[in-house]
């Protein structure tokens, strides 16, 4: 590797060799898979999550969604938590932070009761593990006793976060689902029971496809299936709203946050970082494409460093945060219009369809030259940007200050890619 | 060493694609506003509607798209000279490369088949107007599924034992598979239409003396063509429409030899080469009396001949032709007037483009001087009730532009029903 930048991170008090943690999952499910993604560069994972209970699970139990030829826009599972015994969990992780002293060993769980976590926490505690998450979050428990049922009761979070913290020191983290309208209250509900930080998002409950040979949705197990939990890059943006509003909450300001969905690459990994995330997980990429992935992201997230000058990751934590405002507070003062470089645009009029049929009529279409030309109903939505195929073609353009309005410096953004 | 490709006389030159690629290539497509592909179709088959049908998990609305459009979108599919056509005219040319509109087409039109799904249909009530279609080739076919979709009553007279003309009897069957040909001819027959095989009109036939109220000329052009050089009637000499018929019609059984020489620089030469290199023969060489750059054929079939291992000689025009009964040797002169080669060869196969039969044994309408039919463009001869299109009246074209003449013609021809009162129902 020729690029070499620090990218270690002090999270939750254990220092990390990296951000880049794999999330509780099949794909940190036992000693030889973990020891693989170590190998492979992951600063850390968050073991497969372990209970008493021991999952019964069904078959098949993935799909996924595509769009225009592209497979696993997201990913749908209908696994529950570990289907191996939990001794031998806990004793894969004891050799894994025996055989790899320097990665993170995070052992997720999830009791359905006050014993239950008590008795799991004590297990971490035996094991070495730096970090213990809570799994208030899966959406497809066959007991409402346990998982996103529990996410979504602030009264029990705060008990079973209280019931590991009183058993150990190890830092608690809480894992949310995205199940809820405000993901704040379960938060809260957490570091009120103790809870050190927050993990977000789990899967987003979901019915990804129908299948019409069996009319049942996908996958189908025995002519059925269930809602279930929706993973993978369709879920990002919903992880990253998620994260602000958890980290501009009052409560949670100094709470630290794992940024958890839909990251495939160091820009997504960024994403969740430049919004104050100290730590983010990945799952479904690696399903796809294996923990190689990780080789990208800590060198493309270097490439990053190198091109803003920033020499650690602290640097550029948290930058965006205060950018993310109430819809009322944004200047509506001015609209850019859009520039067509006539040059580039190779005459497929999808930005006059666009205009015309979703916006507001503002181009007009020379059919025997094949070149689109603004006209004055342009209101700068930038839908066209948006359509136009090819990179470069339509920019943000002239500013026009609506009626009466104060002109202002203003900052645009000018370079699409 | 130079990786040759090795395939079978009958097995398939290229990949189609399958669901997955077929969705990840309609992704590509610009879905263009008023979409320049679609002007650049002789045949009318609308390439943004059927590939937007695609891309909106539609592959049988597609399928409807090209068949409505065009009788034989499979063949089209196969041959046409896309990047001269649809492809050339791509937006997408303006990123990149075209998207592969063919190859589409081809997806789109398997889908016909693999849902057993029947899209045209001719109206149950016929009209009284009878109309005979010489040839049983794209022109006659496309002309026969028009006339048959408006409710007239087609019967068509083919010379040879199956439908198709040079789809069937000439182009090398890698490229368009006998099945392809067999399932566009099919569903005109479908629609209706009558088939005569084995007649040839004028000799077997005559139709004068029979009760059509139009008749259209898609005979094509089926004289071989023979330079006059000695040595001409030796063993061994062939045109091109004997030798792909040849071929096509016996296969590995047909005997002609290890050695072979090509003339010709169009795509006829190519198959003819091509054929016979898959057929067996161990050295095949194409012959051309000028340079590629003014070579007819398609760069991608010469690529594809070399590809196979054959190899081209330009610049070289034949002058004698050696040997007792048999061929033996061919001798050529070059352009410069200063080089030649003698060339031992056991076939030549003349690819020089093909000649007229008498076509006014068919009808006597009128002829140029090279022997085809005078028509205009929508088909009309000098005879009011006789129509004719395709390669007998354009002197050597494609397939799609067969498939423009014959449905020009139909249209002329119903127009011309209409007019005389031939119109009314029958039941
Ligand atoms: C080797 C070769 C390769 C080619 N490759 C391509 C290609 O890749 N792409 C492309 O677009 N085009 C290609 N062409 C050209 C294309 O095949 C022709 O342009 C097209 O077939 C012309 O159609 P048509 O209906 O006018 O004539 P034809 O296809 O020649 O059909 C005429 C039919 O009429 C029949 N017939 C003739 N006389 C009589 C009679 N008196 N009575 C009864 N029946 C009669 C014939 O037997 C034949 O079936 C190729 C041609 C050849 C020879
Ligand atoms: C097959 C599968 C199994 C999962 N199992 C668990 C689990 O046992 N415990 C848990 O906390 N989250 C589980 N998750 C959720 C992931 O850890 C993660 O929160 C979610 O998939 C979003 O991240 P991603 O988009 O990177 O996959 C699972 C996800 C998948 C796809
Ligand atoms: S910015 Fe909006 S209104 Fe203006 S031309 Fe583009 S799409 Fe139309
Ligand atoms: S979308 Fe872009 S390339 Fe297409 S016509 Fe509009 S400006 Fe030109
Ligand atoms: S011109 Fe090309 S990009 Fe545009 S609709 Fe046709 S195939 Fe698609």
């Amino acid at each position: 590797m020729s690029i070499n930048k620090d990218l270690s991170i002090r999270y939750l008090g254990i220092d990390c060799e990296n951000p880049f943690f794999l999330s509780s999952s099949p794909v940190g499910g036992n000693y030889e898979m973990v020891a693989k993604a170590y190998e492979a560069g992951w600063g850390g994972v968050f073991y497969k999550t372990v209970g008493v209970f021991v999952a019964d699970e069904c078959s098949p139990r993935f799909d996924q969604t595509s769009k225009e030829g592209l497979p696993w826009l997201g990913f749908k599972n209908m696994e529950q938590i570990s289907d191996k015994p939990t001794e031998q969990n806990f004793e894969n992780m004891m050799k894994l932070k025996r055989d790899y002293p320097d990665k993170v060993m995070a052992a997720t769980i999830m009791g359905s009761s006050d014993e239950e976590w008590r008795a799991l926490a004590k297990m971490c505690e035996q094991a070495g593990a730096d970090l213990i998450e809570g799994n208030f979050s899966c959406p497809q428990m066959t007991s409402h006793a346990m998982g996103a049922d529990v996410g979504t009761n602030p009264e029990l979070v705060t008990a079973y976060s209280r019931a590991v913290t009183e058993t150990t020191k190890i830092p608690f983290v809480a894992k949310m689902t995205p199940n809820i309208t405000n993901m704040e209250i379960p938060a809260v509900a957490a570091i009120k029971g103790g809870a050190a930080g927050v993990s977000a998002i789990n899967t987003v409950k979901s019915i990804t496809n129908i299948d019409f040979e069996n009319m049942a949705g996908m996958p189908v197990v025995d002519g059925k299936s269930s809602i279930s939990g929706y993973s993978g890059a369709a879920v990002k943006p919903i992880a990253l709203r998620f994260a602000a509003q958890l980290l501009q909450h009052e409560e949670l300001k100094d709470v630290e946050i794992s940024g958890i969905g839909g990251i495939e690459t160091w820009r997504d990994a960024a994403e969740f970082l430049v919004l104050g995330c100290r730590n983010v997980q990945v799952t479904t990429a690696v399903m796809q494409y294996g923990y190689r992935i990780v080789e990208d992201m800590k060198s493309g997230m270097m490439h990053f460093m190198d091109e803003r000058g920033y020499s650690k990751l602290e640097d550029f934590i948290g930058l965006a945060l205060p950018n993310m405002i109430p819809a009322e507070g944004l200047n509506r003062d001015f609209q850019i219009l859009p520039d067509f470089n006539v040059k580039k645009c190779i005459g497929c009029g999808r930005c006059y369809v666009s205009c015309y049929d979703g916006a507001h009529q503002a181009i007009d279409w020379d059919e025997k030259k094949r070149k689109p030309k603004l006209n004055d109903n342009c209101v700068g939505c930038h839908l066209c940007l948006n359509v136009c195929p090819v990179q470069g073609c339509i920019t943000p353009g002239e500013v026009k200050w609506k009626e009466g309005r104060q002109k202002t410096g203003i900052k645009i953004k000018r370079n699409y890619d | 060493m130079s990786k040759v490709t090795k395939a079978k006389y009958t097995s398939e030159a290229s990949f189609g694609f399958m669901h997955r690629t077929a969705m990840e290539e309609a992704a590509r497509c610009l879905l263009c506003y008023d979409a320049p592909c679609s002007k650049g179709c002789p045949a009318g088959t609308d390439p943004a509607k059927f590939i937007r049908s695609i891309r909106f998990r539609n592959p049988k609305g597609a399928a409807e798209t090209i068949r409505e459009n065009n009788i034989l979108g499979g063949t089209c599919a196969r041959v046409c000279p896309t990047g001269d056509l649809c492809e050339e005219a791509c937006s997408r040319c303006g990123i990149d490369r075209p998207i592969e509109i063919g190859k589409l087409q081809r997806y789109a039109v398997e889908q016909e088949k693999t849902f057993k799904m029947k899209i045209l249909k001719a109206p149950a009530k016929k009209k009284a107007g009878k109309v005979a279609c010489v040839g049983a080739g794209p022109a006659s076919l496309a002309c026969a599924a028009e006339l048959a979709k408006t409710g007239y009553r087609v019967t068509v007279f083919e010379k040879e034992k199956k439908a198709g003309g040079m789809l069937t009897y000439g182009i090398a069957p890698g490229r368009l598979p006998q099945a392809v040909v067999d399932h566009d001819a099919a569903q005109v027959k479908s629609l209706g239409v009558k088939f005569e095989f084995g007649k040839k009109v004028g000799d077997d036939i005559d139709l004068t003396e029979m009760d059509f109220d139009a008749v259209f000329i898609g005979a094509g052009l089926w004289g071989g063509n023979l330079p006059d050089i000695p040595g001409n009637s030796l063993a061994g000499v062939y045109t091109a429409v004997d030798f792909l018929k040849n071929a096509r019609t016996m296969k590995e059984a047909f005997k002609f030899g290890n050695k072979v020489v090509v003339v010709g620089g169009g795509d006829v030469a190519v198959d003819c080469a091509v054929t016979a290199k898959l057929l067996g023969a161990d050295d095949v060489r194409i012959v051309y009396r000028r340079t590629l750059e003014e070579a007819p054929g398609n760069m991608s079939e010469f690529q594809y001949a070399l590809s196979l291992g054959i190899g081209t000689t330009t610049n070289m025009a034949p002058a004698e032709l050696l040997g007792e009964s048999k061929l033996e040797y061919a001798v050529f002169n070059g352009r410069d007037g200063k080089s030649g080669m003698k060339i031992s060869a056991d076939a030549i196969v003349f690819a020089t483009g093909q000649k007229a039969e008498d076509l006014s044994k068919i009808m006597p309408m009128a002829l140029n001087e090279k022997g085809w039919i005078k028509a205009d463009a929508a088909g009309k001869t000098s005879i009011e009730k006789v129509f004719a299109g395709g390669d007998a009246v354009n002197g050597g074209g494609t397939v799609v532009e067969a498939v423009r003449a014959g449905k020009d013609a139909a249209a002329s021809i119903i127009a011309y029903l209409e007019k005389r009162g031939v119109k009314q129902d029958v039941n």
